[in-house]
């Protein structure tokens, strides 16, 4: 895995972001950063604000307050641009009477994307034989393939994905991180969020932990590794819980 | 823009909504021409035998409404902003005007399943027979609320955001609400989009509003609640 921390300037930053729901702070202050050609992972318990974090880094929800950065620019301020980032976070879906061709077709022409690049997709998440059937007889595995082909489309310079492991059988699982990894030593950034903490532990080199919106670590995994703990033992000791 | 307009229209295309709202227009437009030419007494007059080619716009205004409120339901509206390379009023906008292409071809089968069913029936009728000209009249009229009808519904589901809470809310209108409306005052009714749809479709007539009056009241309906959408869709998160 990367251990790269030098000086290069990170991609995605996040600088005190804040997102209220009426009197629910679902993210409070939140900052941290996502360094190129690494796999950045993003974790929390369930409710910490990883999913809204994820919506407020890539522009799908407005910060209360606070603001993220893409490359040095205002997330807000710019316009979507697949062959930057590529996001495949809830509430990003399919129609379920259309197919996944179909589905996929429509977002690159929205895109200026060639239709080539749709059965290249597929092709890479292993959903080619099935893209001619409906979404809505899909498996929750299959759904989740689709979304990152989706988020593939544009061969993005960073990847953002929410739960990108969840359905996926071992062999699902085991590709995707292989796919991750690959991406990583191409020079390419993803950012993720996983319950899988084992998992995950594969497959990134940063650690990004958040417990009711706030930040509580960021730091390489080699980092922990050093210290001669686990990244369950970093969540457990910050979020609260209980290892077991 | 154009691609964005490509893009929605395939989407419009590649589910079954539209042909099942298609379905839908060609019965009701083919019922409304039976009963109305040959069910419904006699008819010497024009505007009662143009009455028997209209159309039913509120149909094109709940497939509106179904398919952008559809968008937030199936969480297709995040991934297509986020690749969009346009802004999400842009997009909203594209997704109006690819409903008013399809609308209006929508439209123009619906309205040829009317015709074709009608003149028959209507030249048994007594009275004046429909010149080419009133039936070119009363089919463009319903081209025109089925297209702005398409349109507002689009703009009311992206206000929405819920089909089912669009849908009932549309019915009650239509169907609770306008008829009491038009009930307290004709005038009224007829400033209502439901009540300007029915004029310019032709199947209100002989009333207090002109079928070009009635043209202009529901393109106003439709800027105003498209503004609103677009203002809106600008503003709030996709969540």
């Amino acid at each position: 895995m990367s251990d790269d921390t030098s000086t290069t300037p990170p991609l995605l930053v996040a600088d005190g972001l804040t997102k209220r729901y009426g009197r629910t702070t679902a993210v409070d202050g939140l900052s941290f950063t996502v360094r190129p050609g690494a796999v950045t992972g993003f974790f929390g318990p369930n409710g910490a604000g990883k999913t809204t974090a994820l919506k407020l880094l890539v522009g799908l929800a407005r910060p209360t307050a606070g603001t993220a950065f893409l490359d040095g620019a205002q997330v807000r301020t710019t316009v979507s641009d697949p062959t930057r980032v590529g996001v495949h976070i809830e509430p990003c879906g399919a129609h379920p009477g259309r197919t996944a061709r179909a589905h996929l077709r429509a977002l690159a022409t929205m895109a200026g994307l060639p239709h080539e690049r749709v059965a290249e997709v597929l092709d890479t998440v292993g959903l080619t034989e099935a893209a001619g059937r409906r979404v809505g007889g899909y498996s929750m595995g299959m759904r989740q393939r689709l979304g990152l082909a989706a988020a593939l489309l544009g061969d993005p310079q960073l990847l953002v994905l929410d739960e990108p492991a969840n359905g996926l059988d071992p062999r699902g699982i085991r590709w995707l991180r292989t796919f991750l990894r690959a991406r990583a030593a191409a020079g390419r950034t993803v950012l993720l969020s996983s319950h899988v903490l084992s998992e995950a532990a594969q497959t990134v080199d940063d650690v990004v932990v958040v417990d009711r919106g706030r930040l509580v670590h960021q730091g390489p995994l080699a980092e922990l590794e050093r210290r001669g703990t686990t990244l369950e033992d970093v969540f457990f000791e910050l979020t609260g819980g209980v290892a077991a | 823009m154009t691609a964005l307009v490509r893009a929605e229209l395939s989407k419009t295309l590649t589910t079954r909504t539209l042909w099942g709202f298609l379905a839908g227009g060609v019965a009701f437009a083919t019922l409304n021409a039976v009963i109305v030419g040959a069910a419904s007494g006699t008819l010497d007059s024009v505007t009662e035998k143009q009455e028997a080619l209209s159309g039913l716009p509120v149909l094109l205004l709940v497939w509106g409404l179904v398919g952008a409120a559809g968008e937030y339901r199936h969480r297709t509206a995040a991934p297509a902003a986020l690749v969009a390379r346009h802004g999400r009023g842009t997009l909203l906008a594209a997704r109006m005007t690819a409903y008013a292409v399809a609308g209006l071809a929508l439209g123009v089968l619906v309205s040829a399943a009317a015709v074709a069913v009608a003149l028959p029936l209507l030249a048994d009728q007594p009275g004046p027979a429909l010149t080419t000209g009133q039936v070119t009249g009363v089919v463009a009229a319903n081209l025109v609320a089925g297209v702005l009808s398409a349109v507002l519904g689009v703009a009311v589901g992206a206000l929405v955001r819920n089909q089912v809470v669009g849908v009932v809310t549309m019915l009650v209108v239509n169907f609770a609400v306008l008829p009491l409306v038009s009930g307290a005052s004709e005038t009224l009714g007829n400033l209502t989009p439901f009540g300007a749809s029915s004029v310019l479709s032709g199947m209100t007539h002989d009333t207090t509003l002109t079928t070009a009056a009635a043209g202009l009241v529901l393109a106003g309906w439709t800027a105003a609640v498209a503004a609103a959408a677009l203002a809106g869709e600008r503003r709030r998160d996709l969540a």
